[in-house]
């Protein structure tokens, strides 16, 4: 008997489901990168897995950063400050 | 196999226990809470090697067991009345989720004004969320369908949930002979559960996330389509069961009937008040009127083609509803007469809010029906009593 007709609501995460969200954001946020120490902080409580760890410290993707400032605020060092997009 | 004196909670509560249940979320809500003590118990005993988590509303216990189950792992959870209601948002979301779970629904009527007794207006109000649903007549019945749900959900045709209907009070705690199987029958019935995809952490995926329209819309339509193939499913397990579990019962059909062949008229009806309607097969039997009984075990999925071929050639056909669609009629009634528009169906609700409603009101009104005196009405067995109704203070 043919299952076919069985789909299921799963999808594994991915970046950009529902497209690009950048443009949602008014402020950026922006790394120094001399102070930042490479904790991972921000790449732990980044609710939509836009900051990379690389070579001991953190990039941003800015195409799916929705600016909320969660990283700024978590950032033990205050290495990220969130500055005005505009 | 061995036979005991039990209510249909214990009835119930065995049965879950004889399945292997990980996972248990207890609520207590009139008249279920006697299962959920009596596996809260077993657990006690160390009969039963279950995690019973105690939530603090029927909507948490439905989405503790969806988040148990999305692991899984066999779960149970059972309500009644205003806690299903208070539940519905989350069996909505396991049916769209498409995780099998099993619950039973105690019915009991569904307030205001405030009621604990019996009716099937709470079980009938999820009629559209995507649930298998059935509804048994006797303690027997809620033990064989609660072992029959997890094979019949967890199949990889259905991978839906399953919520089993019992009569509140009537059912559940009156206690009649119940043949109990054993483990070892059950395991064989009931092998460990398979899902396609589980929450795991080495392999992550997301469960119930956004949908754009076109992917929604495929989604329902799937749900719609694993629904009718349950049809199949469902008398495939009731076959085996009623061959390898306990050979007395009689499941290779969704709905029963009985001395429906040769009838003319029928009555339709669904739960504990079935078992009186036999008794009024009987006695107009013998007045050599030709009747018989169709009783609805599955409201959904919907047994159209049986009903069509069991009911379709009769000259009358009675309803019994104990539940209501205000402003349209009994549930029951409504389905019937959409699957046979052209029959000549009668519908009567009675038995609301646990008016007590057995065979010598029963007779009557079949035949007054089979007089071709009953038209669409609400049958209650006594006179009411003008309630004093407090006069409108109106504001000046």
């Amino acid at each position: 008997m043919s299952l076919n007709y069985q789909y299921f609501p799963v999808s594994r995460p991915s970046e950009g489901g529902g497209g690009k969200t950048g443009n949602w954001r008014i402020v950026r946020p922006l790394v120094d990168l001399n102070k930042c120490i490479g904790c991972k902080a921000c790449y732990l409580w980044c609710p939509e897995n836009t900051i990379i760890p690389s070579d001991g410290k953190v990039t941003i993707n800015y195409e799916y950063c929705k600016g909320c400032g969660v990283c700024s605020n978590v950032c033990p060092v205050k290495a990220i400050s969130m500055v005005n997009e505009l | 196999m061995m036979s005991k004196v039990i209510s249909g909670n214990e009835a119930v509560a065995l049965g879950v226990k004889l399945s292997r249940v990980k996972v248990i979320a207890i609520y207590p809500i009139t008249p279920q809470t006697y299962i959920i003590e009596e596996l809260a118990a077993m657990r006690d005993k160390g009969e039963l090697d279950a995690e019973v988590i105690r939530v603090e509303s029927e909507h948490s216990a439905m989405a503790a067991i969806y988040g148990a189950a999305s692991t899984g792992v066999r779960v149970y959870t059972a309500t009644a009345s205003q806690g299903l209601l208070y539940m519905h948002e989350m069996v909505w979301w396991v049916a769209g989720s498409r995780i099998p779970i099993v619950m039973t629904v105690g019915t009991r009527a569904v307030g205001a004004p405030w009621n604990i007794w019996n009716e099937h207006t709470d079980f009938m109000s999820e009629r559209d969320s995507g649930w298998i649903m059935t509804f048994a007549s006797t303690p027997q019945e809620a033990l064989d369908l609660t072992l029959q749900a997890f094979r019949i959900s967890e199949d990889e045709r259905v991978f839906l949930p399953m919520m089993v209907g019992m009569d509140g009070f009537i059912l559940s705690h009156t206690k009649t002979r119940v043949y109990i199987p054993s483990q070892e029958d059950v395991d064989e019935f009931l092998p460990p559960r398979k899902q396609p995809y589980t929450l795991d952490p080495e392999d992550p995926v997301d469960i119930g996330n956004m949908f754009q329209p076109i992917d929604y819309m495929k989604f329902r339509h799937s749900i719609h389509l694993a629904m009718l193939h349950s049809i199949d499913v469902i008398k495939e397990v009731g076959k085996e069961y009623e061959k390898k579990v306990i050979p007395i019962g009689s499941y290779s059909t969704l709905n029963d009937s009985y001395k429906l062949d040769d009838a003319e008229y029928a009555i339709v009806s669904m739960g504990a008040w079935s078992l009186d309607v036999m008794q009024v097969v009987d006695e107009l039997r013998k007045e050599g009127i030709k009747i018989g009984l169709y009783r609805i075990r599955y409201v959904r999925p919907w047994d159209e083609e049986d009903i069509k071929k069991k009911l379709g050639d009769k000259q009358g056909i009675l309803v019994l509803d104990r539940s209501v669609s205000f402003g349209r009629g009994g549930h029951l009634y409504l389905e019937l007469k959409s699957t046979l528009p052209e029959a000549n169906i009668k519908g009567v609700v009675t038995g609301l809010g646990g008016v007590s409603i057995g065979k010598d009101m029963i007779l009557p009104l079949t035949r007054k029906f089979i007089e071709g005196n009953t038209n669409n009405e609400w049958f209650y067995p006594s006179e009411v009593e003008k309630v004093e109704l407090r006069n409108p203070r109106y504001i000046k």
